[in-house]
Formats: structure tokens, sequence, C-alpha cells
């Protein structure tokens, strides 16, 4: 757990300017008036799993109402646990993959389809101007568009804005448990689309247990040709390079395929305007030829990182 | 320092009045030292923006003109005023604009003495203020060079925070520079008939054999535009229109919009019906209500529908395209000669089908001709609102 991210540098100034007060480029006007002009933060550590974000989560206020809708839950959890239970005792796993072959984890032919899908952008937090939506096209095919924008809203306090994401819910098992999906059988990553000619990123997050590892992502970049033919894309696992909080990571790690937590498709390439990006399936597949486990150096370097970086 | 200065001033003040008033009073003068103005940076947000031309050469010679004061001070706050007029200027993807903005700094002055220095972040604003210039350069895609190693390891020393910054972005940015399979050049032309031919290829990557061509409408007789259309077709395609049945129309849809990295560019396809799919009658291998002994019963004539003509990649299930096209004005008068180009260019058959423009399309989302049309006679209203001097 030696990561060091970049933003630490900055936690790691405040904490000074917090409780010494000696500050060398402190105005006299700021410390006179005792006022801090940018948010301070006195520790790393982090209390919430969505970074202070609005969850939107909050759907009752009085405590009754709360059990009432915890009593109508029970009754879902309950079926959930109960099939969970059946497929164990049935117990029907894959036994064979199979070279070339696709297994398609999300496909967009109904509305129900798009159950598994949350869709951000930062106009939803008052972060930007970004609009976006998915929806299932005319043919059938899952279709994320929107607009990009990335003007800056003039809060003082947003230094960059654009972007629009789809993301897959937690998975979870039966009483709102934590799961994990498992793709370690798969070497590649297999979409079918038609883009607009942007390049769109592609998250695989991989959150874990501790504060540091909330927002572990995996991440590569798709590139769409544009124009009217659809396209399909393989991407090795092996490619996705390891990110938290929009940093690239300096120490890189092979992608931990057997806990996977979401998947996603972001757009912010700084590029202002509509956006369309339609897709027929996500799926994986497996290559028995392709043994790299990731595309990056793993070797260690002694003298130009210092600290944990 | 600014304290400093500042128990200074009360002192002059002091020492001026002193003839006049009482001691006391000289002490109580730091009051009236508050009401004066707060001191103005050494480079003001106004500088960059009184400047008349706004290119490199102007820019770089703010940089000069600041090089030059005799005491300069204010590093961080020119730097910091200076990058927000980057895209202003020009300068955004221009490297050498780059090194001189670091050069602002002094070299040698900022190094760390000692560990302690080195990891606690010596002179923070400055370091601070390089790496905000880093994110920039990373931002509009200027991957750096060994150059600016040196630079930066003159002024925060061999570990300072910009230079780890820049070994990271040494490390990543030339892997992620050319790995696009359509590559755009850099820079991107601006103009649009460069991003139309670079665009139509791009779309009909898709099959090598396609052919782009371009069209000067003045060419046509009955054309009343002058413009030029940039079309992609290819032999497959060319096949697909020569063997189309008069009956079924074929229409002319779009705009659709492509992208080429932060430009876009609006085409035109010319598509039809998708050819029926092929059937597969599915067999049950597990029904033996029908079975058959080969020994006792006739063979049966296998007349096979397994085998049938492999789709062209143009034939999709949402429609086949015939070509593709982006014309100047993305007028309908220009996809009309568009059509008559193509006949004359090898698919003489398009002269007996029906041709319809239409507004909807079952491959995403479209931008009406009409709006085009209204949004650009705004463009050339506002021009000429403009008063030509």
């Amino acid at each position: 757990m030696q990561r060091v991210k970049m933003f630490t540098v900055v936690l790691f100034r405040n904490r000074f300017k917090g409780s010494f007060g000696v500050y060398p480029a402190l105005t006299d006007w700021t410390r006179r008036r005792g006022v801090h002009t940018s948010a301070t933060t006195l520790e790393f550590h982090e209390y919430d799993k969505r970074s202070g974000y609005d969850t939107g989560l909050e759907i009752a206020d009085t405590r009754t109402e709360r059990i009432r809708l915890g009593l109508k839950q029970l009754k879902k959890e309950i079926k959930l646990w109960k099939k969970e239970m059946q497929e164990v005792l049935i117990s029907d796993p894959i036994l064979d993959y199979r070279a070339g072959e696709v297994d398609v984890f999300w496909r967009f032919y109904e509305e129900s389809s798009l159950d598994h899908w949350i869709v951000t952008s930062d106009s939803d937090h008052a972060e930007g101007f970004s609009k976006c939506d998915l929806k299932i096209g005319h043919q059938g095919y899952g279709l994320f568009h929107g607009n990009l924008c990335s003007r800056v809203p003039k809060d003082g306090r947003i230094q960059n804005s654009g972007y629009c994401n789809m993301m897959t819910k937690r998975v979870s098992k039966s009483f709102q448990r934590d799961s994990f999906l498992d793709w370690s059988p798969y070497t590649h990553l297999n979409l079918r689309l038609r883009g607009d000619g942007r390049s769109y990123l592609i998250n695989i997050h991989v959150a874990g247990q501790f504060d540091i590892m909330w927002n572990d992502v995996f991440t590569f970049v798709l590139y769409t040709r544009g124009g009217p033919y659809w396209q399909t894309t393989r991407i090795p696992f092996s490619k996705f390079f390891f990110a938290s909080k929009g940093r690239i990571q300096d120490k890189q790690a092979p992608l931990p395929l057997y806990r996977i937590t979401n998947f996603g498709i972001t757009v912010s390439d700084k590029a202002d305007g509509p956006f369309q990006l339609e897709i027929d399936y996500i799926g994986a597949e497996i290559d028995p030829t392709h043994h790299e486990e990731t595309a990056y150096e793993m070797y260690e370097i002694q003298q130009n990182y210092i600290i944990g970086t | 320092m600014s304290n400093v200065l500042r128990t200074c001033r009360g002192f002059v003040l002091f020492f001026n009045r002193q003839s006049v008033k009482s001691v006391q009073r000289g002490f109580h003068s730091t009051e009236s030292c508050l009401d004066k103005p707060p001191k103005v940076d050494v480079v003001s947000v106004d500088s960059f923006n009184n400047v008349q031309e706004k290119n490199k050469k102007t820019y770089l010679d703010m940089l000069r003109v600041y090089r030059m004061e005799k005491y300069r001070s204010g590093h961080v706050e020119f730097i910091n005023t200076a990058i927000k007029h980057l895209d202003e200027f020009g300068v955004n993807e221009d490297l050498e604009t780059y090194k001189k903005l670091i050069q602002v700094l002094p070299a040698g002055k900022f190094v760390p003495q000692n560990y302690i220095q080195s990891e606690f972040m010596h002179y923070p604003k400055h370091q601070q203020c390089i790496i905000d210039l880093l994110q920039k350069m990373e931002d509009n895609g200027v991957i750096p060079d060994w150059e600016v190693e040196d630079m930066l390891v003159k002024r925060f020393g061999p570990r300072g925070f910009p230079v780890r910054r820049y070994w990271r972005m040494m490390y990543w940015m030339p892997k992620f520079n050319n790995l696009s399979p359509w590559p755009i050049p850099k820079p991107a032309p601006n103009d649009p008939y460069e991003l139309a031919l670079l665009a139509i290829k791009r779309i009909s990557s898709i099959d090598i054999e396609s052919e782009v061509k371009v069209y000067k409408t003045k060419e046509l007789e009955e054309s009343i535009e002058d413009t030029w259309i940039v079309s992609g077709q290819s032999p497959d395609q060319k096949k697909i229109v020569a063997n189309h049945p008069e009956n079924v129309p074929v229409y002319i849809e779009g705009g659709f919009r492509i992208w080429l990295r932060k430009q876009s560019i609006i085409y035109f396809i010319l598509r039809t019906e998708p050819s029926p799919a092929i059937e597969n009658e599915e067999e049950d291998e597990d029904d033996i209500s029908n079975f058959r002994v080969p020994f006792f019963d006739k063979p049966i004539p296998k007349i096979s529908d397994k085998i049938a003509k492999k789709k062209t990649v143009h034939e999709q299930e949402d429609g086949t395209i015939l070509a593709v096209a982006a014309t100047g004005t993305s007028s309908k008068n220009s996809l009309l000669s568009w059509i008559r180009f193509l006949e004359k260019d090898g698919n003489p058959r398009l002269t007996h089908i029906p041709i319809l423009f239409t507004s909807k399309s079952p491959l995403g989302n479209v931008e009406p001709l009409s709006e085009l049309d209204e949004s650009k006679k705004e463009v050339e209203q506002s021009k000429q609102k403009v008063p030509i001097e």
C-alpha cells in the first residue's frame, strides 16, 4: 500500500498551513482575517465512500418510514437469498471457456437492461454544465448520448469540468452484501459499438476494503471510428492501467480480474458539443495465446522516486 | 517580508509627522497604512489583456519584458497569470512557450540544500505553480523534451516535485501519443475541407478498397452553388448500387457528426433498407418423429440452404450504406450535386432509383438540414454586422 497520490502533496501542505500558521507565501491579509481561502484537510483519512458527493439515497425522513421501507426491502432480499441458495444447490458453473467465444455481460435490448446502469455528469453535482442520458435507441441498442461542456462554473473551487459517465451499479448479493464480478477466465474485453469519433474511457473499478482503495480503477482508452459503421473492439485486460481519483498511479499492477466491482464508460475529451455512443453489447473473451499480465513496466526504480511514490 | 515593509512604512510616516504631532500618534499610524490600496501585483491581469495583437510573438515579448525588469519579483503571480492567457494567444500547444515560462523562474535559487527541505516541498508556491504549468501541458497534449528536465532540475533540484511530475509525464505521454488507430495530424487542420477529407478517409477505413474523391460543384452545369464535395465509396458499394431494385428507394440521411479530436464535421450517408437476413431454419436434432434410416429409406436429395453469400461490411442490420460524403455547405443542393457526381462516377443505376431526403435516421441522432442552414445564416449575418474597416 505504498501509494501516495499526487493530491496528497496538496493535503500535506494544507496540514502545515493549519497547525503552524507560518507559511511563507501567506499574505498578511489572510492571516489577520483568520479566514481560510481554501478548504483545509487535516488528515488523509476519508469518511465517505463517495467523497462527500450527494448520494441521493436518503429516501426516508422519519424513523418509522425507514422501518416500513426496510421491512418492504426485507421481503425482496429474502427472495434474492432463496434464489442464491437454489443456485448453490443446482451448482451449474461454466466448465469450458472456448477461445474466440464472447460471453456477453451487458446487452442493451429492452428498458429493463438499463436498470443496471447509473448515468452521471458534472451538472448533477453543480460542477459543470454537461448533460447526458442513456436510453434504448430506435434500433434497440443502448444509446449513450448528451452534450459535453467543459465550461467551468465560477464558484472559485472547481478548476476542471466536463464529463459524462455511465457506470454499472455495485455488484451485490442478497441483504445488500457487497459482491464481486469474476472475470479471471477472460483475457480480452470485447465491445460492439458505434461511436462518433471521440475517444472514450473504459473504467473497471476494483474498489477495495480500505479508504485508500475505494477509488481504485483500471482504465483504458476506447477509440471510436465514427461514421455509420459498427465496430467491434477487443482490448486486452493487460493494457488497463491503474488510476485513482483521476490520477495515474506510479506503482502499476495487473488488473485483479477476480474482484471487479463496477464497469463504466466515461467521456471527457474536452471537445465541447454533442456526443453519442451506441452500444450493442459489452462482453469478454479468452485468447489462449495472450499471456501478458500487464503491459507496463514492473521493475523498481531506485533513485527517482522518493517516499512511497 | 511584507510585514517588514509595512513596519518600515509606518516608521517613515512616524518620522514625517514627528515634527508636528506627538510620538504616540506615530505608532498608531499603521491604521492609515491599511486604508491605502493593497499592493498591486507586478503583472496585473490587464497587462496581458492590453496586448493588441495576440500571437506567439507578443506573448514571448511579454515574458521578455518581465525578465528585463530590474527587481524581478512575483514570479508565481506572473506565471499563474500567463498560464491563464495561453489559449487566448494561441500558444497552448507550443513547447517553446512552455520552456520560456519555466525560464521565468531564476535557476539555482529554489534548489533545496538538504533532505528535509527537498522532501517537505521547498518553496511550495513556486513548485506548485510549475506543477500547474506541467498539468496544463499534459491537458494540451504537449510532450516535454529533455531540455525541460534540465531546466526543472536547475530550478528545483533532482528531487523537486515538478521534476517528479515531469518523469511521470515522460513515462506515460509517449505511450498514448500514437495509440489511436485513426491518427489525426498534430496540430489538426482548421480548414473544413481538410477536416472533411480526414473524416471521410477515417469513415472509409472500414473497407480498404474505398476511394475518397473530391468533386467541385462548379463542374456540374445545373448546380447552383460553388462548393466542394468529399465523397467515399468502395467497389463493393458500387456493386450493391448496380444490383439495387428500381422500386426500392434510397435515402440521403444526415447530417451526422464525426469528431476529429476537438473539431467536428457533418457528414451524410446514402443508405437503403437492409438486405433480408439470412434465415437459418433451426433443426431440432432431438426430434425423432421423422427419423430416417439411411439403409432402408431413399436418400434425401440434399439441397442445402446453409450456404449464402457473405455480406459485405456495408450491409449492416440497420441499413446498407451505399456512400458517404461531406460537403462545404451541407445544403440540399450540394447533396443533389453529390448524387449527380455519383451517377457519372460509376453508379449509372442511381438515375433510375427513387432518392429521398430524410430528416430522421435509424442510425442515431440527426442534425436537421434546416437547422444547419439557419445556424449558418446566423453566422453569416453576424459576420455582415461587423463593420469592415
